[in-house]
This record gives C-alpha cells, structure tokens and sequence, in this order.
C-alpha cells in the first residue's frame, strides 16, 4: 500500500497545497482500496470490532444524550411562535420529528461523533505510529491495517446509526418537554402525530445515510493517523485534521445522499 | 548462498530524495553470529534494519535471509518469515493500550491460535523470568522504567523463539548500569536461545558485550569491518575520534 506524503511545514506554497489536497484524495482511495480488500479477510478480529463499538458507544453516549435533547427542546421552541402565528401549534410534533429523522438528527450526531471519535482515533494511531508500535506490529507479522483500521472502521460504520436512532428519541422527547411547557398536549396525541409524520421514506435515508457517515468518521480518523508523521506535533496534526475532514466529508455526502434519496423515494418531496 | 549465512546483504542501496544513507553496502551475517553495527547518527544504521525486516524497500540490491530473496516474497511469505525474526526498536515500542502480559501474548495469540491458554500463560511467565521481571506482569507500560521498557521489549521479541534478532539501539537513554545489564542479557539470551543478532549501536561498552563482529557505516558504505578490538585499536583518525576520548585531527 503507497501513500502519497503530505507536506507539512509553516509556509506551504500554493502548489504544495494544490498537491496535498490531491494527495489526500488519493491516500483516502488507497485506503479505502485496502480496507475493502482487507474486510473480508481471515480472522475478522470480531472481539476488536466488539471492543471498539463498545468504546466508542460509550465515549458518545453523553454528549450526544445532550445534543439530542437540545436539539428537540431548540427546535421546538424557535419554531413554536411562527406555528402560533398560524394557529398550526397542533403540527409541532409532526414538523420537529421530520426535520430531526431526516436531517438534524443524522447529521449532528454524525458531526458530533466525528468531533469525539475522528480525532480520538487520530490521535491513538498518531501516536502508535510516531511511537513504533505500529512497525512493531507489523514486524511481529500482525497485519496493522487489517488490525488497527478494519476493526475501527466497521465499529463506527455499525455503532453511529445506533446512536442516530437514540438521538431522534431523545430529540422528540425534548420536543415534548417544550410543548408541555407552554401549553397542554397529551403524550398520546403527540406519540400519534410523530408515528403519522414519520414515514418510510423519511426513516430510511435518514439512518442509512448514517452508515456511510460513521463509515467516513473511522476511514478518516484511520487515515490521519495511520499516516502520521513528526512526532508529538504529527499526532496534534492528525487529530485535528481528522476532525475537519470527517465534518468535511460528512457534510458534502449529506449533500449527495439527499439528493439520491430524493430521487429514490420522491414522497419526501 | 552457503548455508551457513542467515542473512546476506548484497549492494544494498537507499536514498531519501537527495541524500543517500547506504550506497552499495554489501554484509554476511553468518548463523550465530553477533555483529554490530556502528556509525555516527544519520549514517543509515536503523535504515539498514528496516530494510532487513521489509519495513523500508531498498532502491537497489537484494537481501538474503535463510536463503531467501525478500524482495521476491509475497505478503504471506514475508510474514512467514518474520515470524522467525525479531526486532528491538529504540523505544521498545510496547503496545501502550496493553498490559506486559497482553504485550507479550499479542504476537502468541496471532501466531498459535490453536495453543491453550495455559500454555501460553506458562510461555510468557517463563520469558518474563528470562528478563527478570516476572512481578510486571500486570503493570501498564505506562508504570514502567526505560530498562524495564527495553527489557519488556525484548521479552516481546524473543517469546517467539526467533533466529535473528534486530536491535535497534538496545542501550540508548539508559544509564550505564542498565545498559550494561541489558547488553549481558542480550549475549545471555542469544547463547541460550541460539540466536544470531545484529546489533545497532554507538555505545562502546555494549559492542564489547555483544560483538563477535563488527562493522562501521562511514558516508552511506561500510568504511571499516572486523573484530571489534581491530577497530578500537585502529590508527585511522576516524575511528579513534569514535571510540577514544581524544579528538584526533582526520
């Protein structure tokens, strides 16, 4: 596997960016040439992808709780006095958990999740390279690649849409908590308007666009950190790279992914 | 190849951009042998290392170990042979996530998926006595000194019996008395384990230790090569500039 140095330095010249980007085009389709090359190989290291989901879960399950249920709370409550205007407060419910299924929801748990996770696994592998122990992996015959960077990368794929799901809940019940607030609405009817909103075609574009959301979390964060280079600062540099590319790219694909799903479930429209 | 050679280097070249850090170095390490290799830093000496494990791909020449050509190894085939190799890196490069015992299961577990549990408790038991530190076998790298690091390291390398062992400076950053214990533990475990070593290093009391042999990286060649008593005890103003006090004009 060859990948393109990127180069590093105070005074980069126009050229030496217009090089690193491509060099980190083509390093992030090497890499993902690799891993599709190296996912299905013998041992498929379930107990590390396990291992990492479990981490990961954990690491976000709080802030993300958090986030859910601002954005259900903020949401409602910004959007409350324009329904009110138009006497349509009825379809807060309905409004709020369209929006958060499929769009909020999947997004800002996914830059969440790239914010804590792209950069953890930044700068854990940062590390691991700058310190050998990912040559000494690689010496003692262990394949690092299909170790390090398969394992990380089918745990964010599997873990960030369980974690968008828990995010909508949460978000709704934020949305129901400034309803009742301000005014009287029975759990039961808001329960009914939300399960009547929500559809097929909302659902499913909105958790599965989180597939491909998490899948680009753990690529990138494995990309700049596998490569990692220049010791302690190398490892700074990796997670924070790792962290503007998977918002980036989470946003660029959000863009795409609507646009597919508009075209593959036209009743969104 | 003859048998007897475990490892043959022959016109071994790298270059990084401009600068070249071997040109042309050619070197036989017989089976059992202990060699050293000296140099000033930047000479290529890890370079020469990362060659022999397939870390780094030379820009010309071939490596030779049990007779094979490296280059013309697939992946598999590569892996296969490193199994039978081991390598000690500068900083020991322990798996920091890991406890000494998972260090030193790692490579066990990977290699022998098949071996018992209490087979494998009882190999790393018994290599961790080999280094004396049996009582870190819960601790963290984290907890642990430089010797113990190096020697935890070492544990790591040799735990699955290899012919050839790589160190990488096995003496830097310690102190004289740790150095001196690492080196002495070195030579005990290659007689013990029938290894061969190359050995990189700058430190003096260590070659004398270790060497049955030794070689000298000079401008990106082999400059000099022999006894270790024929090259400390050599006129040339280099070498004495290396391995004596005195600061003799070249």
């Amino acid at each position: 596997m060859k990948i393109p140095k990127i180069k590093y330095g105070r005074r980069l010249s126009s050229a030496d960016t217009l090089y690193n980007f491509f060099a980190t085009i083509t390093g992030l389709t090497v890499f993902n040439i690799e891993f599709v090359k190296q996912a299905f190989k013998t041992p498929l290291e379930i107990g590390q992808i396990k291992k990492h989901m479990d981490e990961l879960g954990v690491k976000t399950f709080g802030i993300v709780s958090i986030t859910g249920l601002i954005i259900g709370l903020v949401l409602t409550m910004q959007s409350q006095p324009i329904m009110l205007r138009f006497g349509a407060t009825d379809f807060l419910p309905a409004m709020v958990s369209i929006s958060v299924v499929r769009e909020l929801g999947p997004v800002i748990t996914a830059l969440i999740f790239a914010g804590r996770v792209s950069s953890g696994i930044g700068a854990e592998l940062g590390s691991m390279r700058v310190t050998e122990q990912i040559d000494a992996m690689e010496v003692s015959a262990i394949n690092p690649f299909k170790y390090l960077v398969v394992t990380r990368v089918i745990a964010t794929t599997m873990i960030l849409p369980i974690l968008t799901v828990y995010v909508i809940m949460i978000a709704l019940i934020g949305c129901f908590l400034a309803i009742i607030l301000t005014e009287s609405m029975s759990l039961k009817y808001f329960v009914d308007s939300v399960v009547t909103a929500v559809q097929f075609g909302d659902f499913i574009p909105g958790i599965g666009k989180t597939f491909v959301f998490g899948y680009l979390v753990g690529m990138v964060g494995c990309y700049k950190g596998f490569t990692a280079e220049g010791g302690t600062e190398g490892v700074g540099r990796a997670s924070t790279t790792a962290v503007v590319l998977s918002s980036l790219l989470i946003l660029i694909f959000d863009m795409v992914l609507v646009k597919i799903s508009l075209w593959l479930w036209p009743t969104i429209n | 190849m003859a048998d007897d050679k475990l490892v043959e280097i022959k016109n071994l070249s790298k270059r990084f951009e401009t600068l070249s850090v071997l040109d042309n170095v050619s070197i036989d390490v017989p089976r059992g042998d202990n060699l050293v290799v000296f140099g000033r830093s930047g000479q290529g000496k890890s370079v020469l290392l990362k060659c022999i494990i397939g870390l780094m791909h030379p820009d010309a020449g071939k490596i030779f170990i049990k007779g094979n050509d490296i280059s013309l190894l697939s992946a598999k085939e590569m892996n296969e042979l490193r199994k039978n190799i081991g390598f000690l890196f500068q900083g020991a490069a322990l798996y920091d996530s890991m406890t000494v015992r998972e260090n030193l299961e790692f490579p066990l577990r990977k290699h022998f998926p098949d071996k018992a549990q209490k087979e494998i408790d009882d190999k790393v038991v018994n290599t961790l006595k080999l280094v004396s530190l049996e009582d870190a076998i819960d601790k963290m790298p984290s907890e642990l000194s430089g010797g113990m690091k190096k020697r935890i390291g070492l544990a790591r390398s040799i735990i699955t019996d290899p012919e050839l062992m790589l160190y990488d400076e096995p003496t830097t950053g310690l102190d004289p008395i740790t150095a001196k214990e690492i080196s002495e533990l070195i030579i005990n475990l290659q007689k013990k384990l029938n290894m061969t070593s190359i050995v990189v290093t700058h430190d003096l009391i260590c070659a004398e230790i270790i060497a049955d042999r030794a070689i000298f990286l000079r401008d990106a060649k082999v400059a000099y090569q022999g006894s270790l008593s024929e090259l400390t005890s050599s006129a040339d103003p280099f070498l004495r500039n290396f391995f004596s006090h005195e600061l003799v004009k070249e």
